[in-house]
């Protein structure tokens, strides 16, 4: 057991290196940009332009770059819409408070992503084709298209790599796209929702109604959001001497609660695709022996902030039998979408859906100083209205 | 206007022993060295021990320094940088000015030796997760060479002498991602050396290699490879690390032992980053103002390398040492005795045929 | 021949040097595999390594060496222990051994192989979900036979389902069969993906019974639409 002293705070574990690290221009790498363009000067497709307003952040290796503010189209996550719909809500939920405009559509298909790293019944082609249908779907509403889900996000980057670097299998595409009578387009940025979150992160300070100083958190980021083309992924200088990704950090730093350091920040949930599905045991050891255990063992944190569908999914739902073997977890886990919609006061349940989620909240939420007790009748109150047929759904004017 | 003057740019190993060579013939040298004292990086990085034979690198270093200045036909310039350059082999005008200061004099120069050596990476731009500017107790070789000439080995965040330290070979060498593809060549030599001082100077510290391969060109392997693991067991496990992080008051290093075959996870007090060369950005500045080509790395392109290690793309421009791309401390010597040599001959020949 | 004879047919050695062409002339192969230099960092960060008999550096090196028994038996077995999670995309030389089993998973598949039926045992109702509805997991598979050891929690998500997803503010998430709503037009673009991609195919070399229930729902649709496959 470690007593209090021995949990490094992040603020600790920073300022305690001497050193800063200045990143020099003449060492970026070429600019994947470039590239994009010149395919499009040549007319092999049509690249999507970040719109006005953007806030410019940093890569791994310095390149800029655009997070667009709102007139974004939102690509959902399977696993959010389909086990975690808080996640999803959150997320709308801090574009509507921000007032920005966004679509939720209903022409977009899942990036497929998840089956494809978990089965293989599908190719590189199909796989290109299905996100080329989605960004003509958002292009031609003319929003943005914003992503949900890292494994989406992760995916796409890969596609785009591959789009970029293969002509045939861009013809290939091309002409499928055709087929549906749709343009073959290719977005200006391939932006995560938690790097938008990221970059309005001082706004969602600037509203918040909940006092977070209290809090202890540790931040998992997810493989796929930081590891798939690793230099397109969002680092600052402030946060972790630009060594790690600064995606999330930032925000729970904004917020005014600590982050603490555990030694597996790099590892894996445990995910797996096919595992958490149908092998599971690989799931649940890993996700709470590697990280949930370390992650009480080192840090005892008040929740686990992550932001990926998957990440969420597994830390969250393994715990239960990692309980039941008598392991040390039991910590809550929830996007940073949720926490930041909770520190600016969101409804724990009609916003943030917690009952969704599996492992113990209330503690948490009671030191976020929200009486569960009181949010949970009201929720039942509106299960009420919506059993009797008085109302059919919960609407965005509903929960506020 | 022909002349009989030999310009040799920076001050370390290489332009030292150029420098003394010509003055031994009796021909005049100018020696310009931006920094304000000589002896290159060895001087300015407080090096303890010079890999091989183990002498002490300040000591070495002034020897080169006071054999360069005992010639009268020498004239050393401190402080100084070139910042421009016209002509041709034979008869080159350079303007040298004080560092930082745009004005200065024009000089009539027969042939150049480009001596300006080698910058070390900076493990900010690492690959893998290795934390350099997150924990104070994850160094670079040159760190570890401060404090080992001090005689004073420690564990950076708690100022006591450490119980775990391994070395981290290639940090910033031999990788796509980063882009220097190549070998620093000396890393190995000198993590190892650098193992058998802090074994000398701890003898309670263990003290563990982690690599890709081991090159220990020649010698190296009788004189510090097989001691060090012989005499001083340093254990060498093949198998490089990927990540840092911290655990408790100590850092976990992650790798895989690859000889066994399984992910591996050890706590450390000390990680030292064996950061390899790339070129100083006196190196990659005065290549530009003589106009002479850089390789892919940026370092100063050698045409036909083995057989002429020291020519430029210029006639009478010559290089010696890491302004061309990694080289040992026998690399640079031998090319600072060739440089010198193809630049006082071409002198001489230009003279006589002005005659 | 190796450990694994008895879980799936052993095949000639021109079987397997067939395979590994297929493999290698995949596109995307060459920046998958460059060369390796064993130095393990793709292990070190793997988290499979620490839970099976896995490992990412033998991978590359079956792959570089060619070893064209190995990897057949790797593609037979290893390959379906990878989490797909790319830490191993820190490689220094740039290879990517998940990149490699993504390819090799795609081969095994396309070939029916033996071993590729029985990994995606179990899993074909989330393959018919995800290529008949658009969406992977949907609320109605939230069920306590289906995620036991996720615990009581997902008794009481299953009990309430309907209400609950009603309780949804965003108006694309009342749905229960699906994760949100999906147009009908959205969904024949995605079928007509699959069958210009050769997706169809792959399927019914691997799960003919899939196939066969995909292929009517799908044809169902499209000629609805006024489409001819």
């Amino acid at each position: 057991m470690t007593a209090t002293a021995d949990f490094i705070p992040y603020n600790a574990v920073n300022t305690k290196s001497s050193r800063s690290f200045e990143r020099q221009a003449e060492y970026a790498p070429e600019d994947f940009h470039d590239h994009l363009f010149e395919l499009e000067a040549e007319g092999e497709w049509i690249v999507q332009r970040v719109p006005e307003p953007y806030v410019e952040v940093m890569t791994k290796f310095g390149r800029k770059k655009k997070i667009p503010l709102e007139l974004t189209w939102h690509h959902k996550s399977c696993g959010q819409c389909g086990h975690i719909p808080g996640y999803s809500t959150a997320i709308f939920w801090l574009n509507r408070k921000l007032n920005f405009k966004y679509i939720d559509p209903t022409d977009q298909t899942s990036c497929t992503a998840w089956n494809y790293y978990a089965s293989a019944t599908s190719n590189a082609p199909a796989q290109a084709g299905v996100a080329m249908r989605n960004f003509a779907a958002a292009y031609e509403t003319g929003y943005f298209p914003l992503i949900h889900c890292g494994t989406s996000y992760g995916h796409y980057k890969e596609v785009r790599e591959e789009m970029m670097h293969h002509a045939e299998m861009r013809h290939q595409v091309r002409d499928v796209m055709k087929k549906l009578g749709k343009p073959l387009v290719m977005p200006e940025e391939i932006v995560h929702y938690s790097e938008w979150v990221h970059a309005v992160r001082d706004r969602i300070a600037a509203l918040q109604t909940r006092d977070f100083s209290n809090l202890a958190v540790t931040v998992h980021p997810a493989c796929h959001y930081y590891k798939l083309v690793q230099e397109d992924a969002i680092y600052d200088p402030d946060i972790y001497g630009g060594q790690r990704t600064a995606t999330v950090s930032a925000l729970i730093v904004a917020l005014g609660a600590q982050v603490r350091d555990y030694s597996t920040w790099f590892d894996c949930c445990g995910f797996g695709f096919r595992h958490i599905l149908v092998q599971r045991d690989f799931t649940r050891s890993f996700a709470t022996r590697r990280k949930i255990q370390v992650m009480k063992q080192e840090a005892n944190p008040d929740v686990v902030i992550t932001h990926d569908t998957g990440c969420v999914t597994t830390l969250d739902k393994s715990q239960f039998v990692g309980a039941a073997h008598g392991l040390d977890v039991g910590v809550p886990v929830m996007s940073d979408a949720q926490f930041a919609a909770l520190a600016m006061g969101a409804h724990p349940y009609r916003v943030c859906q917690l009952h969704w989620h599996s492992t113990e909240y209330r503690p948490l939420l009671e030191k976020m100083g929200i009486d569960h007790e009181k949010a949970w009748a009201e929720f039942q109150e509106d299960l009420k209205e919506l059993k009797s047929g008085k109302k059919e759904y919960l609407t965005w004017e509903d929960v506020g | 206007m022909t002349s009989d003057t030999t310009l040799i740019i920076g001050g370390g190993p290489a332009g030292l022993e150029a420098a003394r060579l010509i003055g031994d013939l009796g021909q005049k040298a100018i020696l310009v060295e931006k920094r304000d004292a000589l002896g290159g990086i060895p001087i300015a990085e407080h090096y303890a021990a010079l890999t091989h034979g183990f002498r002490s690198a300040e000591e070495a270093m002034n020897e080169l320094i006071a054999a360069a200045r005992a010639n009268p036909t020498v004239d050393i310039r401190l402080s100084t940088e070139v910042v421009e350059c016209s002509g041709a082999a034979g008869d080159f005008r350079v303007k040298l000015a004080k560092a930082g200061n745009g004005a200065g004099e024009t000089v009539n120069v027969g042939a150049i030796v480009v001596a300006t050596g080698f910058q070390h990476f900076d493990p900010g731009r690492e690959t893998q997760m290795y934390g350099y500017y997150e924990y104070d107790d994850v160094i670079t070789l040159a760190d570890a060479e401060k404090m080992l000439k001090e005689n004073k080995f420690v564990t950076p965040s708690k100022d006591m002498p450490p119980e775990r330290v391994c070395f981290i070979q290639c940090v910033g060498s031999r990788d796509r991602q980063i882009g220097n593809e190549y070998c620093s060549k000396v890393c190995c030599g000198i993590s190892s050396k650098q193992a058998i001082e802090i074994r000398q100077q701890v003898p309670g510290a263990k003290v563990f290699i982690f690599y890709i391969d081991m090159r220990m060109y020649g010698y190296w392997e009788n004189e510090i490879y097989w001691p060090a693991q012989e005499k001083y067991h340093v254990q060498y496990v093949k198998g490089i690390i990927t990540e840092i992080i911290r655990k408790g008051d100590r850092l976990l290093v992650r790798g895989e032992d690859t000889t066994m075959g399984r992910p591996m996870e050890v706590p450390m007090d000390v990680v030292v980053l064996a950061v390899g060369m790339e070129p100083s950005k006196g190196t990659k500045d005065v290549a530009k103002i003589l106009g002479v080509k850089q390789n892919k790395y940026n370092f100063i392109d050698v045409p036909h390398d083995a057989l002429d290690p020291t020519a430029t793309s210029a006639p009478g421009i010559f290089v010696a040492g890491a302004a061309a791309g990694p080289k040992d401390l026998d690399d640079t010597m031998s090319m600072a005795g060739a440089a010198a040599m193809k630049a006082a001959a071409l002198v001489t020949k230009k003279a006589r045929a002005m005659a | 021949m190796g450990l694994f004879a008895d879980k799936y047919p052993d095949v000639s050695y021109e079987e397997k040097s067939r395979l590994w062409e297929q493999v290698k002339a995949d596109p995307r192969f060459p920046t998958y595999l460059y060369g390796c230099y064993e130095c393990g960092i793709c292990v070190a960060a793997c988290p499979s390594a620490r839970f099976y008999d896995f490992s990412p550096r033998k991978i590359a090196q079956a792959a570089a060496r060619e070893d064209v028994e190995l990897i057949f038996e790797q593609m037979n077995d290893d390959v379906w222990n990878c989490s797909q999670c790319f830490s191993c995309n820190r490689c220094p030389r740039q290879n990517s051994p998940g990149g490699i089993i993504t390819v090799l998973r795609e081969v095994s598949v396309k070939n029916g192989l033996k071993s590729a039926k029985q990994a995606l045992e179990g899993y074909s109702r989330i393959i018919y979900k995800i290529m008949g509805t658009g969406t992977q997991v949907s609320p109605d598979m939230l069920q306590p036979d289906a995620f036991p050891d996720w615990g009581p929690q997902v008794r009481a998500v299953s009990a309430d389902l309907d209400v609950w997803r009603r309780a949804l503010p965003p108006e694309t998430l009342h749905t229960t069969s699906t994760g949100w709503q999906v147009d009908d037009k959205t969904i024949i673009e995605l079928y007509l993906i699959w069958h210009h991609t050769g997706v169809m195919d792959m399927i019914a070399e691997v799960d003919e019974g899939l196939h066969m229930i995909l292929n009517d729902v799908m044809e169902e649709k499209l000629e609805e639409a006024g489409y001819e496959v």
